[in-house]
């Protein structure tokens, strides 16, 4: 990923920006997934306390059909199942625990009296009633059940939803990002050290140079002094001489 | 909304709960679960007049991986399995994946 990002100035304060997110991000999330691991340890020992409850109910439940079967026979059992008028039914309302909408199971019409069921009395021995008495506990028990599973499948998803991200930032984002941060901040000391150099080099250069042509100018300067004396005697004498020849003619007139 | 309970598995199995009222049921005889019980859950899982269904542990065995994985996983409608005990054979995985440490074993212990 290092590689990928242009070492600029900008590109850093991006970098940077985002890294204080992730770190804050993480930070929360982490939080989070902590509060729900709680939540859920309350819920796990209500679930294996339910769970008990709904194995015992079932073995008592089973106890009393066989005993039904055996006594009135697997077809008077039958019958009266399919005479069954109130059905149980249940309504759903939510709740949210840190976030994770779980549901709150109500039922009705699960519990009935004798005469509710629906089956005649007069066709029927109390063995069927204590069967279908066993079976409507076992369906209570069901219900409550299935709210406190529904309730941990739930929060498990969340759960490990969020410990995938907390692990995506911490082992995954948060080292790429570091790992750009540096390669961005090294790339750009290196560049600052360049540009010293080159600077450097460049007024070495330029020092060089006005060295060079501060000796050239030396040297022209004292070629020229060399020459100049001659010049200037030279020079000197003819003024001299027309002076002398000017003051001279007048005189000499 | 108001929803319903459904069962699924063999007529001896479902005729306890129909005794206490429910009418919503898949019967699928035992020499036929091999064929039939995948399509029974499937069934009762689409339904959306269905809120909780209920199976015996033993009747996952039957199921193919893909529907096994549906029940075990489905939340709605949830999938409540009871028979041998253990319950909630897939929620265990998932307890071991999701935090790490198998809580029903150590609760087991004990």
């Amino acid at each position: 990923m290092a590689k990928d990002v242009k070492p600029t100035r900008k590109n850093l304060m991006e970098i940077e920006d985002r890294i204080e997110l992730s770190e804050r991000g993480h930070g929360t999330l982490e939080k989070k997934r902590d509060g729900l691991i709680m939540e859920f340890m309350d819920i796990l020992d209500k679930a294996q306390d339910v769970r008990g409850d709904l194995a015992q109910d079932y073995q008592n439940a089973q106890k009393k059909i066989n005993m039904a079967r055996a006594m009135e026979g697997d077809v008077a059992v039958r019958g009266a199942a399919a005479a069954l008028q109130e059905h149980p039914e249940i309504t759903t309302e939510s709740k949210n625990i840190m976030g994770v909408v779980v549901p709150q199971i109500e039922s009705s019409r699960v519990s009935k009296s004798l005469d509710q069921r629906g089956y005649g009395i007069m066709g029927t021995s109390a063995r069927i009633d204590e069967a279908a008495e066993a079976y409507e506990d076992l369906l209570e028990s069901i219900i409550l059940a299935a709210e406190v599973e529904t309730a941990m499948k739930k929060m498990l998803r969340e759960i490990e939803t969020t410990k995938r991200r907390v692990n995506a930032l911490e082992f995954k984002l948060l080292p790429d990002l570091y790992e750009g941060q540096e390669y961005i901040e090294q790339k750009l000391e290196e560049q600052e050290r360049e540009e010293t150099f080159r600077l450097k080099k460049i007024k070495e250069k330029k020092e060089q140079a006005e060295k060079e042509e501060r000796e050239a100018e030396e040297a022209e300067a004292e070629d020229e002094d060399e020459v100049a004396p001659d010049d200037e005697s030279g020079d000197t004498a003819e003024p001299d001489m027309e002076q002398s020849t000017a003051g001279g003619v007048p005189g000499g007139d | 909304m108001s929803q319903e309970i459904a069962v699924v598995g063999s007529p001896e199995f479902t005729t306890g709960f129909r005794l206490a009222g429910v009418r919503r049921f898949e019967n699928v005889p035992d020499d036929e679960k091999d064929d039939r019980l995948d399509d029974a859950a499937t069934a009762v899982l689409e339904d959306e007049g269905v809120g909780i269904v209920v199976m015996h542990d033993d009747d996952l065995e039957h199921l193919s991986r893909n529907v096994r994985q549906e029940v075990e996983t489905s939340v709605e409608p949830v999938v409540v399995t009871i028979g041998s005990g253990t319950g909630g054979g897939g929620l265990r995985e998932q307890i071991k994946r999701a935090i790490g440490i198998d809580l029903m074993d150590e609760d087991e212990q004990e």
